[in-house]
């Protein structure tokens, strides 16, 4: 006979069977977002994300600035006015400049038709404010124009700092009314560049927060600090001619180079970034 | 329905002060997460049926900024979600300790478990520095009291809310 007494078996509860199978199910469904490649379905549960989570993360974005600056919204009304006149000014001055430019161009027109010249394209675009930034995320911002305002993917986006334009990234996601952007700084982001000084060509990558590099610069290349770098005519998304930033150094740490990697302080700034232009009609890489 | 209206109500909140306090401490380097704080609050106090979604939203709230990986958040939000329903069979969310020092180690173990994530999916470190990891759990626990309180104020005893 046995001394070991016989135990009933647990009987599992439902409530206790749904304790379990509840967060199961969380744990798989995000498992199953992060395997599954990022184009397709994960694309398409985002976009969905994107109509519920973006008027939230504008209130929240707006509502943070607002508390954030109270104080110099305050004296910036005071100054609204006063600013108000001089801008009022500014723009008469604008629109004198602008009628030149126009009379300018008719003649360079006229000029390149004579020298049968290629003509130079121009560009255009829209304006779109940034309208949240992740803070643990700060090369890329989501901006507040979509397909809507007829944005597409690889559209080329600049910003204006220190009174110059300069290149700023490139649309990753478009949602109807918003687009993702990635910023020079990401390490996904490349674009193919040139030096001003010489005129070579080089590869620019993101680096993270380590510097941003430009690749492949032939090795006899001389370059030095504070030399402007822009898109190249080669590049397959951003127009010729914009102005990336300077040279702030070259690599001499890497043995057995075939190539000059240069570091490159870029002019628009990651964080500083709050309105963009997106070029839509490139007619240069049409 | 008026419990489930303030919830989302709570989430959006929620948000609001994520971005203000993430953009508020990164000048100081720290890797701050109060919607951490949230989801922990809101699983202390609500049914498991609402807590888990909760709280898994949230993590895609964060997701959603992502660019390399989707989903790493809301599975580690998940987590910490088993784990506060866990504790709460062991510790009174009611009082003050338990709350801090839940948060403290859930901020930590969340920040150390998405590096791992996205260490595992792309090869990239996300790690952000054990100090600042460090600093950013203790600020979000300093402020968890606040968060529950907030919680358990607009919640109340809906039907939502688990009975205790």
């Amino acid at each position: 006979m046995s001394l070991r007494k016989k135990t009933p078996h647990k009987q599992t509860t439902p409530g206790a069977r749904r304790r379990f199978l509840l967060p199961l199910t969380f744990l798989l469904l995000s498992f199953l977002l992060m395997i599954l490649p990022l184009e397709g379905f994960v694309s398409s549960v985002k976009a969905v994300l994107a109509y519920v989570f973006i008027p939230q993360v504008r209130l929240a974005h707006g509502t943070a600035k607002y508390a954030e600056n109270v104080h110099q919204t305050v004296r910036e009304l005071l100054d609204a006015h006063r600013e108000n006149r001089e801008l009022k000014q500014e723009i008469e001055m604008t629109k004198l400049l602008a009628s030149q430019a126009e009379a300018i161009l008719d003649e360079n027109g006229r000029l390149t038709e004579i020298l049968r010249l290629k003509p130079a394209r121009r560009w255009t675009g829209v304006w779109a404010k940034v309208a949240y930034r992740e803070p643990t995320q700060w090369n890329t911002v989501i901006i507040d124009k979509g397909s809507r305002d007829g944005i597409r993917e690889r559209s080329a986006v600049i910003s204006m700092q220190e009174g110059k334009e300069g290149l700023a990234g490139v649309v990753v996601e478009v949602t109807e009314n918003t687009s993702k952007v990635l910023l020079v700084r990401d390490e996904d982001f490349s674009a193919a560049v040139y030096l001003e000084r010489g005129q070579e060509e080089g590869l620019l990558v993101g680096n993270g927060p380590r510097p941003v590099r430009i690749k492949y610069i032939p090795l006899l290349t001389h370059v030095e600090k504070g030399d402007k770098v822009f898109t190249a005519s080669t590049s397959s998304i951003f127009p010729a001619g914009i102005l990336v930033g300077e040279v702030s150094g070259v690599r001499e740490d890497e043995s057995f180079q075939t190539a000059l990697t240069v570091n490159v302080d870029p002019l628009v700034s990651s964080a500083a970034v709050k309105e963009v232009f997106v070029i839509l009609d490139n007619e240069a890489k049409k | 329905m008026w419990s489930f209206v303030k919830l989302v109500f709570l989430f959006v909140l929620a948000t609001v002060f994520h971005w203000a306090f993430a953009s508020v401490f990164s000048y100081w380097g720290l890797s701050v997460n109060i919607l951490l704080a949230f989801a922990a609050a809101f699983c202390a106090v609500l049914k498991p049926a609402f807590g888990y979604p909760a709280a898994f939203f949230c993590g895609l709230f964060l997701d959603f900024f992502g660019t390399k990986v989707f989903g790493n958040n809301a599975f580690t939000f998940t987590v910490c979600a088993c784990i506060v329903y866990n504790l709460s069979e062991r510790f009174d969310f009611d009082a003050f300790f338990p709350q801090i020092v839940t948060v403290f180690g859930l901020t930590f173990l969340a920040g150390v478990l998405n590096s791992l994530l996205f260490l595992w999916f792309t090869a990239a470190a996300l790690w952000p520095g054990f100090w600042s990891l460090l600093g950013g759990s203790l600020v979000s626990a300093a402020f968890a009291p606040a968060v529950f309180w907030l919680v358990r104020r607009v919640l109340g005893k809906g039907s939502i809310c688990r009975q205790l």
